[in-house]
């Protein structure tokens, strides 16, 4: 009888229910979010029984003193710029084409989506194969054609390999982009595509006018999403080059992740953390601003 | 699987995970050490475990085996804990084995050392690692390994190569004769980060011999005022751009050695253990090694040694059984297993491949050891010396600026 | 891949007159699709290829004499015995109970007015955009403080951490989406909101949580970075760091190293073909009209 009483309360319906999602998610993901500004003020080796306090040190010294830590920012911005210029751009193309009343466009469009369901660090192995100097598919491809004496060091030399890594990063998520276009294209309202065709208007013309608009939610959506994976790129680059050659194919997320749990420098993998979440939020809040103001434009 | 099932096998596991791991009781012994190397030296561990149980009776040694880079982890783990081993296995110098010395992980073991006489038992080159430390002698060597230049002797030949080099200019003489020859004279992997790395350390120990190196490795000497230190990456430029086959910076060092058993390359800087894999590729015949001539009469190599935890409630117990490990018996036991030479000054060998036969002189030729510079180093030049290594390597950085950027992290630490 | 303009005449789908545009478009969008596919089709050839025929054929040249030998020594080797179960342990306990605990929560913020509703599906949903990645460190040492580095617990409660702002927001769309009367009719008749909860929403979202399960299932079956922190102890590990070390390891051992990739990917690539329409659905219906 007391049970039924207890359990007919709606607070503590409401808490039970919500409660298990809130605490796990508060404790393994709001707090260590809290806890990486807090370490990033200490020096710490992992080893030692004490945390000393050293203030800002550590920011002091990844912007100062870190020969590697602006490499890494400079290629999470290229990489930034990269991926939401070329995988949405080409996954555009592919949802164009593959909303066509073409032949076999369901295994089409399998084909495209299939690399973004593979493990990243398994894309990374495949790929480390395929840009192998002696033996891999590329050097192979280019000797075939009569290129063999300009075969670069894919993932050796410093020019070519954050590139390098990016081509397989363009492989694995043009399919994401694709399938989001691809909603998004057949929301496009058929009454409006019709009227524009009876106007006269043609393919271009439909897609600048009547398609394109239509698509502004959507490519904001791929835009962000394409920003947010690209700033935690990691298995990729990880698995293809570890951030070398020399350092310099190293991201920030990647090099957060070495100073902490290779150099055992939790204090400076903690500084160069929250760089990246600054830089995270700057891109996320006005997003969620916008999405939030689209939502109550919609009620 | 159904779910219960799952649930309660992976609590079952984490269960078992955690039992496995807590602090040993007064009769036993946690020992964590790296994988073994092969189903031989598994079989030998066991059998050697069990023997040091039936001798003590009441005693229980539980080994636990990690791949390197989880094992270094474990430790830390352990270390903020009240788990962890009684006796881990780590490399030997200032780099690697000095951090977890420094940050009181590992127990002084001058007492034992008297006790036991390790000293009038085991090999003085692999000895000289446990003195390197402050604060007392520090571990027990388990194995010495020793690395030189194993060489193609049909490529030699072909280049007209008919000394051996005595010293470093006959070394980039040589690579010179090969180069002449259109065979690329020795190769790497420059993914490994290390690889590239031996070819510095011995250019280095070659430019400025035998103390200014160790300064230069222990940090005292500037490396920017030392003039030796420019000069070596200056050689080690010119090794880059004309000696090693290229590309390498986008290969390992696992595929470096299958390009030399190819034929590809004349030359690779490894260590006895490609002894072993020479035999397996069944280029025993074909392949001859010398030390790298850098003229200070001091061996490239490392030691591996075995360290009593600090936390341990079982020192003695501990020490015992490293003097078991040490023994002359179990060390002649595990010939072969282990390694095909011993620390053990008092083993006998009999029928052996002639490489480590050869092996085996070099390391009774040599008393005194250069060192690896990752296990020089602490962890974060380590990660500064590579990538300093790999921009003068592969053309991307002077080596006047090498030299200062080298300098400018040393300075920048203190 | 040439196929002469004959070949449309049969085909129904595109009528006459012919569109010389979309037969344009056809042959580039099949060729761009061979050159995506090619990768695939170069890894399982090699791993059929023993060392030997890897650096002396060409590189399309199909296995003359299959070497199904390298699946088996790769399986060995690489220890994906373990690692298999590992994974599946790990992905058969996190994404049911994911779900689960997550559409509870959804149906909380979704269906009952609460003071600080708002505020909490604002923090949740923060969640959504904060790349894990940064904090891999302090999740370690919180996990290490507890004491569960190395075990199931350990990594399945952050992933669990991880994967719920996404569902959440998925299912709280969806369940707004819900018409009041039904849940009114059910509360009328006196039945709690757990009651009203399993009867009543659990029953018409299955299509949702279908697609969020497989969804689900391959991030959690491919994640690598936090396991890479929090498995430290190899009889712990998942596959892809199963595959990461094997790379490490045998790189030189062309044939398995491609047979281990073939192993890690398949599984996730028969999930994905069987279930292909609920992934579409499931990234749409959340990102797009969410």
């Amino acid at each position: 009888m007391a049970k039924r009483a207890i359990l007919s309360d709606i607070r503590i319906q409401t808490w039970l229910l919500l409660g298990p999602a809130l605490v796990i998610y508060v404790v393994f993901a709001v707090f260590p979010m809290l806890d990486v500004i807090w370490l990033s003020a200490f020096k710490w080796n992992g080893l030692d029984p004490v945390k000393e306090y050293v203030g800002a040190t550590n920011y002091v010294d990844i912007f100062t003193k870190d020969p590697v830590f602006w490499v890494a920012f400079k290629n999470t911005v290229i990489w930034t710029i990269l991926s939401v210029s070329i995988p949405p751009m080409v996954g555009l193309a592919l949802a164009l084409g593959l909303n066509q009343p073409i032949f076999g466009r369901n295994s089409l469009r399998a084909v495209y989506y299939l690399p973004v369901i593979i493990a990243p660090i398994a894309v990374a192995t495949m790929w480390r194969w395929m840009y192998n100097p002696f033996f891999g598919l590329f050097g192979q491809i280019m000797t075939l054609l009569g290129l063999g004496a300009y075969v670069p060091d894919w993932l050796g030399s410093r020019d070519a390999a954050l590139y390098s890594a990016f081509a397989a990063h363009v492989w694995q998520s043009v399919g994401f982009s694709m399938v989001l276009f691809l909603a998004g294209v057949q929301e496009v309202n058929k009454s409006l595509v019709e009227a524009a065709r009876i106007d006269g208007a043609g393919r271009w013309g439909v897609f600048r006018y009547v398609t394109l608009p239509a698509l502004r939610t959507t490519l904001t959506i791929v835009l962000v999403l394409a920003i947010i994976s690209s700033l935690k790129a990691f298995d990729i680059v990880y698995g293809l080059t570890g951030g070398g050659p020399a350092q310099s194919t190293q991201m920030l997320a990647l090099w957060a992740f070495t100073q902490s749990m290779q150099i055992f420098d939790f204090g400076r993998g903690s500084a160069i953390s929250v760089v990246l979440l600054a830089v995270t939020l700057a891109v996320v809040i006005p997003y969620m601003r916008w999405n939030q103001k689209r939502e109550e434009a919609a009620q | 699987m159904t779910l219960t099932s799952a649930v309660s096998r992976a609590a079952l596991a984490g269960g078992l995970l955690l039992a496995g791991t807590c602090l040993s009781s007064a009769e036993e012994l946690t020992f964590w050490m790296l994988n073994y190397s092969s189903q031989a030296s598994a079989d030998i561990w066991a059998k050697l475990v069990s023997d040091f149980e039936a001798a003590n009776p009441g005693t229980k040694i539980t080994i636990v085996n990690r791949g390197t880079d989880d094992h270094k982890t474990a430790i830390r783990v352990a270390a903020g804990t009240d788990k962890g081993p009684d006796i881990y296995f780590m490399w030997a110098g200032l780099g690697l084995g000095g951090e977890y010395v420094k940050a009181g992980l590992s127990l002084p073991l001058d007492k034992y050392y008297a006790e036991y006489k390790w000293d009038d038992e085991l090999m003085p080159a692999a000895l000289s690692f446990s003195r390197m430390y402050p604060g007392g002698r520090h571990g027990v060597p388990s194995t010495f390994r020793g690395e030189a230049i194993y060489y193609n002797k049909a490529l030699f030949e072909k280049a007209g190569i008919t000394s051996l080099p005595a010293n470093y200019d006959e070394m980039v003489a040589g690579a010179e004769k090969l180069k002449a020859a259109g065979i690329p004279a020795i190769t790497f992997g420059g993914t490994v980060n290390w690889h590239v790395m031996r070819l510095m350390d011995v250019i280095l120990e070659s430019k400025c011999g035998a103390e200014k190196h160790d300064a230069l490795k222990e940090m005292t000497a500037k490396w920017s005022d030392e003039a030796c230190a420019a000069a070596s990456f200056t050689e080690l430029e010119k090794w880059g751009k004309n000696y090693i086959l290229s590309p390498f910076m986008g290969i390992d060092d696992a595929q470096a050695f299958n390009l030399f058993v190819a034929d590809r390359a004349a030359m690779v800087l490894e260590g006895d253990w490609l002894v072993g894999m020479l035999d397996e590729a069944g280029k025993l015949e074909d392949v001859d090694f010398f030390p790298f001539p850098t003229g200070t009469n001091r061996l490239y190599g490392f030691a591996d040694y075995n360290y009593v935890s600090s936390k341990s409630k079982n020192p003695d117990l501990a020490a015992k059984f490293l003097d078991y490990l040490a023994s002359t018996p179990v060390q002649q036991e595990a010939l072969g297993s282990f390694g095909t030479t011993s620390v053990n000054k008092n083993v006998v060998y009999g029928d052996m491949r002639p490489l480590d036969k050869k092996w085996l002189d070099v390391f009774n030729t040599y008393g005194e050891v250069y060192l690896n510079g990752d296990q020089a180093f602490p962890l974060d030049v380590t990660t500064e010396y590579f990538r300093i290594i790999n921009e003068v390597v592969s053309g991307n950085m002077a080596p006047a600026d090498a030299v200062k950027a080298m300098q400018t992290f040393i300075d920048n630490k203190s | 891949m040439t196929l002469s303009p004959s070949a449309f005449a049969n085909e129904t789908v595109i009528k006459p007159p012919r569109d010389w545009v979309l037969i344009g478009l056809w042959i580039s969008l099949v060729v761009v699709a061979a050159i995506w596919i090619a990768p695939f089709v170069f890894i399982v050839f090699t791993s059929l290829k023993s060392t030997a025929q890897v650096t002396t054929t060409s590189a399309f040249a199909p296995p003359v004499d299959p070497q199904f030998v390298n699946y088996a020594k790769a399986w060995a080797r690489g220890r994906f015995d373990i690692t298999f179960v590992n994974s599946a342990i790990i992905a058969a306990i996190k994404v049911p109970l994911g779900l689960f605990i997550s559409a509870m929560a959804a149906y909380a913020l979704a269906k009952i007015p609460m003071r600080f509703g708002r505020l909490i599906l604002v923090l949740i949903l923060f969640g959504t955009m904060i790349p894990f990645q940064v904090m891999l460190a302090p999740i370690f040492t919180l996990v290490n403080g507890l004491g569960l580095i190395d075990t199931y617990p350990g990594v399945i409660l952050p992933y669990l951490a991880f994967g719920i702002p996404y569902q959440v927001f998925i299912l709280y769309g969806f369940f707004r989406g819900i018409p009041h009367e039904l849940s009114e009719a059910a509360r009328i008749d006196g039945a709690s909101h757990f009651v009203t909860f399993r009867r009543v929403f659990l029953p018409v979202s299955l299509p949702v949580l279908a697609a969020l399960f497989i969804l689900d299932f391959v991030a959690t079956w491919n994640e690598f970075a936090m396991a890479l922190v929090l498995l430290q102890d190899r009889e712990m590990w998942t596959l892809p760091l199963g595959l990461s070390a094997f790379q490490g390891q045998f790189s030189r051992d062309y044939g398995q190293l491609n047979a281990a990739i073939v192993m890690t990917v398949l599984p996730a690539t028969i999930v994905y073909l069987i279930f292909q329409r609920y992934f579409v659905s499931g990234l749409t219906s959340g990102a797009v009209k969410g």
